[in-house]
């Protein structure tokens, strides 16, 4: 300790802190007076530091212990007899220096600054709502400062909410600077820097991207450093995880995964992370569910499977005659093989293994993490998953979740264990990649690049040059091209999917553009990875090449459609690409609704048919899947079971597990949730079946085993009709000789 | 049902019927000693024949009901049940000699049989006129039951568009749409402007469209049915976005174009409400009165040929 008792010119050993590291050095005592008190400290130290050692408080904004000091703030001015006031957080002490930190005259000069800071500061700003604690608002109420005299900044400065964990609110900044320093010289992160000047100066995260989109490692050493609300804690509210055990900060940072991360922000997010102790045969989610978690195994194993049965809707006409009647029943693909059937060894699900078809079974082991898509997007849970040996997990909320997603070590972790199980299942699910080699696979896992995307990013666009090739590994990417009369939804590519060949392979050119849906990862091949790849794999460039062909020529014929079709709308497209149309005439149609009653009765009480959708002329076009410019349908299945045929009709793969979340997607609700009963092994008691009521997502199909559909045979209007859309569109041209770009879309 | 040219067969054996049935009558009246009778065996013949095309006519409902028996389409009895509904009047009337009858019964029996006949010509007047008026003045038409669903939807949308476009306005990063992050994001390299640039504040405007939809536009699309406001009406409603255009920044014009857009869609569905209940209403009269009608003409059958 120093104290008064130390002669002048000697010397001491003092613990002088730097930046974050210690060093022991030896500095000779200076006497200098503070406040009238007589003090004697080392050279070298500072003001700042002088009058804390000796419990005199100067106030600060600036500065903070762990960090070096800049002195911009200057609350911290304090009086040594000279031309001007000092900052003593960075002015050294001299010998015989006489300090004045609370004399009024300083005391005003620091009452003018918090006034002028005060000005505009959104009083009470998030910190000062939550916790009560914004260090400028406790000042401003200290120094009696109700309300500033000087006019806030014109333009207000905004926030920024697109990271889970932490939320901005620039127009609470003070420009202090600790979150800088805390990102660059404590984390050595350098993310955060200055940017603009004047009035328009601020803080920014990397090139002046959102917090989401920028490379934040979400440690949270800026929110623990902010003195104001302009970093906050965004805590998940209204989610109570209920079952577990709340962890110390110790505890998780014993973990690897939670090393880097600030204990200050994993004690403010503690309500968001529970240690689940789970037993043998203790289911841990269901399949189909909705939930707002993701896991991380810490120790032990676990089982994902999917518990439906496999098996696509079909509709048979098993009696004839009067007493007429449809049967609904399920087959699989081997049963019946549908046109365009896909036979996709591997279905994709939210955990980091993909599930074979023929036995949807997988091990899940410590150090993975599996449903993140459930906890970042809100989709259902894709798989059941049942602990094999006694396992303990870490189940946490979003905010927890993302940090983990952004910790480098994390990161590493996964995209490690995605190349050793997932690359390759993934790869082989694709049909040019079906048929390669383990060495192929060797080749790819080195040279591949996890990358993450947030909703609303563009991943690539129309039109600029191709760089690589993407293999999404988690969420939604929406691709879309553009015309000259508007935006066409090619497609949604889910996990599993593939995108950015097509460029590669041809001119270089991106073909059309892909955006984030939501929380995607991808892995990136590069551009001359990608080429190397070809050259030493012959058959799969050969593959390739075919599949770019296939859809050169889709896309072409598609456009050139658009281009040469009597009315020049998509719908009119979608309209003449189907193999058969239910539509209504809409001036014989008085809405009894008596065709979606024969509907439901023809179908096991499940009615496909919903009399809305798409409008042309006077003829509304009541089962319309196959007329979205935007499928969105195809979104957000969990296990990837949704796609569109080329001739763009909706095909719901065998290994559906029944969410509804299509249906719910489909604004025309054409897809119907029709439930079987089926006998199947118990999840809870594996071995012991149980009959249970599936569900599983159908489509129209109109009902083309049937002379006449039931909808259209019970139309007492003689308003329903089923049609060959292209005679029927065509003639109807023709005849009417309707001037282009008729159709409009309901 | 629309009577178009796929009705002309139907229309001929009306005429037909209507032809023969009439001649037989005048001559039977003619020369007939105290006059045509129901009782008289011309006068069953019409009697039965009128009641066999209202029992027919009757029956679409049960057919209505078999969805799945495959007795003839629904249409075809739909076309049986309008020109042979059409036909059993005169033929009734035949039977009647073009009486009410001395009894109560008769008297109660014509009396429901041309309210019958009256509602079901309106019925298919209506039904032959009001679905292409439908169509046309209700081009964003939805299913009736789902109405009240819509409403909501829309009530929503308009919400998240109000939130978007209050929040553009009050600088807002974080309701702020992709293109103005976008500019945001770009806002440091193009002479020290920054991310809010792209967003620009407006605090008259932000009130004013504050107001306006929490005063007007929300109440109105909220409202079920009720007397009208004033945004009910497309001119008035029209005047009113001109006047909040005025105050809000020309970029953020296609927003409120989808507000109004949500506004228009709010009254297609106030009067697709209205236009239904006109086009279904006068079921609530022929039904049941067809109903009653052929209960008491089967005691009026029993009864007169018994007693």
């Amino acid at each position: 300790m120093l104290g008064g008792c130390v002669l002048p010119g000697t010397s001491v050993i003092v613990m002088e802190k730097i930046s974050t590291a210690t060093q022991v050095i030896e500095a000779p005592l200076l006497p200098i007076t503070i406040d009238g008190r007589e003090l004697l400290v080392p050279a070298g130290t500072t003001i700042f530091d002088a009058a804390r050692t000796y419990g005199i408080a100067i106030p600060t904004l600036c500065h903070q212990q762990n960090e070096n000091p800049v002195g911009v703030c200057r609350v911290c001015v304090v009086d040594i007899g000279q031309r001007v006031y000092a900052a003593s957080c960075v002015r050294q002490v001299e010998a015989g220096m006489k300090v004045a930190t609370s004399r009024e005259d300083v005391r005003g000069v620091r009452r003018t600054l918090l006034e002028l800071l005060i000005a505009d500061h959104p009083s009470p700003c998030a910190r000062q709502q939550s916790t009560g604690d914004c260090e400028l608002e406790r000042l401003a109420s200290q120094a009696g400062l109700m309300h500033s005299r000087f006019a806030p900044r014109p333009a207000p400065q905004g926030k920024d909410e697109s990271l889970p964990a932490i939320a901005v609110d620039f127009g609470a900044c003070i420009l202090c600077d600790r979150c800088i320093r805390g990102c660059n010289d404590i984390r050595h992160n350098f993310v955060l820097a200055r940017r603009g000047k004047g009035y328009q100066a601020g803080i920014a995260f990397d090139d002046n991207l959102p917090m989401g989109e920028s490379s934040c490692v979400s440690c949270g050493e800026c929110m623990v450093s902010c003195p104001t609300g302009a970093l906050t804690n965004r805590k998940v509210i209204a989610t109570d995880l209920g079952e577990g055990e709340i962890l110390a900060v110790k505890e998780l940072r014993a973990l690897e995964v939670f090393a880097d991360v600030s204990g200050t922000f994993l004690k403010l997010n503690s309500n968001a992370i529970r240690k689940r102790i789970f037993k043998a045969g203790e289911i841990i989610c269901r399949q189909g569910d909705y939930g707002s978690t993701a896991y991380y195994i810490v120790s032990g194993t676990a089982e994902v499977f999917l518990s439906s049965r496999m098996g696509h809707v079909t509709t048979k006409d098993d009696k004839h005659g009067l007493f007429r009647k449809l049967q609904s029943s399920l087959v699989n693909r081997a049963q019946q093989p549908r046109a365009d059937e896909t036979n996709r060894p591997y279905i994709p699900i939210d955990a980091p293994v993909d599930l074979p078809y023929e036995n949807p079974v997988a091990e899940l082991e410590a150090g993975d993490l599996f449903g993140e898509m459930t906890c970042m997007n809100q989709y259902p849970r894709s798989a059941t998953v049942r602990a094999k040996t006694d396992c303990v997990m870490l189940e946490m909320l979003r905010n927890v979740l993302d940090v983990l997603q952004r910790n480098k070590t994390f990161r590493s972790k996964v995209d490690k264990a995605y190349r050793k199980r997932a690359l390759a299942s993934q790869l082989r699910s694709i049909p040019m990649f079906s048929s390669v080699t383990p060495d192929f696979i060797a080749y790819l896992r080195d040279r591949v690049e996890l990358r993450r995307y947030v909703p609303g990013q563009i991943i690539c666009r129309q039109g600029d040059p191709s760089h690589s090739f993407f293999l999404v590994r988690i969420g939604f990417v929406k691709v879309t091209q553009s015309h000259p009369g508007g935006d066409l939804v090619l497609g949604y590519v889910g996990r599993g999917g593939f995108f950015g060949e097509l460029s590669l392979l041809g001119e270089g050119i991106r073909t059309a553009t892909c955006t984030a849906l939501d929380h995607v990862e991808a892995m990136r091949i590069g551009s001359e990875e990608f080429r190397a790849m070809l050259e030493r794999f012959p058959e799969v460039h050969k593959g390739l090449v075919e599949i770019a062909r296939q859809r050169i020529q889709e896309n072409r014929t598609r456009v050139s459609s658009v281009e040469n079709v009597p009315v020049d709308s998509f719908l009119a497209q979608g309209l003449m690409e189907a193999q058969s149309l239910l539509i209504l005439d809409l001036e014989r149609c008085t809405r009894c609704d008596q065709c979606v009653r024969a509907c439901a009765e023809a179908h096991d009480g499940v009615s496909r048919l919903i009399r809305d959708g798409l409008r042309w002329d006077k003829y509304l076009v009541a089962t319309s899947c196959r007329h979205c410019k935007d499928p969105l349908c195809m979104v957000g299945c969990p296990v990837g079971a949704i796609r569109r045929r080329n001739s763009l009709e909706i095909v719901i793969e065998d290994w559906c597990i029944g969410c509804g979340l299509c249906a719910n997607n489909c604004p025309y609700g054409n897809i119907n949730m029709h439930p079987f009963k089926v006998s199947i092994e118990d999840p809870a008691a594996p071995g012991r079946q149980v009959a249970q009521v599936q569900t599983k997502a159908t489509a129209c199909n109109l009902c083309p085993d049937q002379e006449e559909p039931s909808c259209v045979y019970a139309c007492p209007h003689d308003a329903a009709h089923r049609v060959n859309p292209r005679d029927f569109f065509s003639d109807l041209v023709r005849v009417a000789d309707l001037p282009t770009g008729r159709a409009s879309a309901d | 049902m629309l009577i178009d040219r796929s009705h002309r067969p139907w229309v001929a054996f009306t005429l037909g019927a209507l032809v023969v049935g009439g001649t037989a009558y005048v001559l039977y009246s003619s020369f007939s000693v105290g006059g045509p009778r129901g009782g008289s065996p011309l006068g069953l013949v019409y009697g039965s024949l009128g009641s066999a095309f209202m029992l027919f006519a009757g029956l679409l409902g049960a057919r209505k009901k078999l969805l799945l028996w495959r007795v003839g389409r629904a249409s075809s009895w739909m076309r049986g049940h309008l020109w042979l509904g059409l036909l059993s009047f005169p033929f009734i009337l035949f039977h009647s000699a073009f009486s009410f009858g001395a009894g109560t019964l008769t008297r109660t029996l014509m009396v429901l049989f041309i309210v019958v006949f009256v509602s079901g010509i309106f019925g298919a007047v209506l039904q032959h006129f009001m679905p292409r008026t439908l169509t046309e003045r209700v081009p964003m038409e939805t299913i009736y039951d789902q109405i009240d669903r819509v409403r909501l939807q829309l009530v929503d949308e308009a919400d998240t568009l109000v939130k978007e476009l209050r929040s553009t306005l009050a600088g807002d990063l974080s309701g702020a749409s992709e293109k103005q992050r976008a500019t945001a994001a770009s806002a440091g390299t193009r002479g020290g402007l920054t991310y809010a640039s792209g967003l620009g504040a407006s605090e008259r405007g932000e009130k004013a469209v504050a107001d306006f939809f929490q005063n007007e536009i929300r109440p109105f699309l909220l409202q079920k049915r009720g007397p009208e406001r004033a945004i009910a009406d497309a001119g008035q409603a029209s005047a009113f976005f001109n006047q909040l255009r005025v105050l809000v920044r020309r970029d953020l014009w296609p927003k409120l174009e989808d507000l109004e857009s949500i506004c228009e869609e709010k009254r297609q569905l106030d009067r697709q409400r209205r236009m239904h209940d006109v086009l279904h209403g006068w079921l609530l009269v022929h039904i049941p009165v067809s109903y009653a009608l052929l209960l008491l003409g089967a005691v009026h059958a029993v009864y007169a040929l018994r007693y």
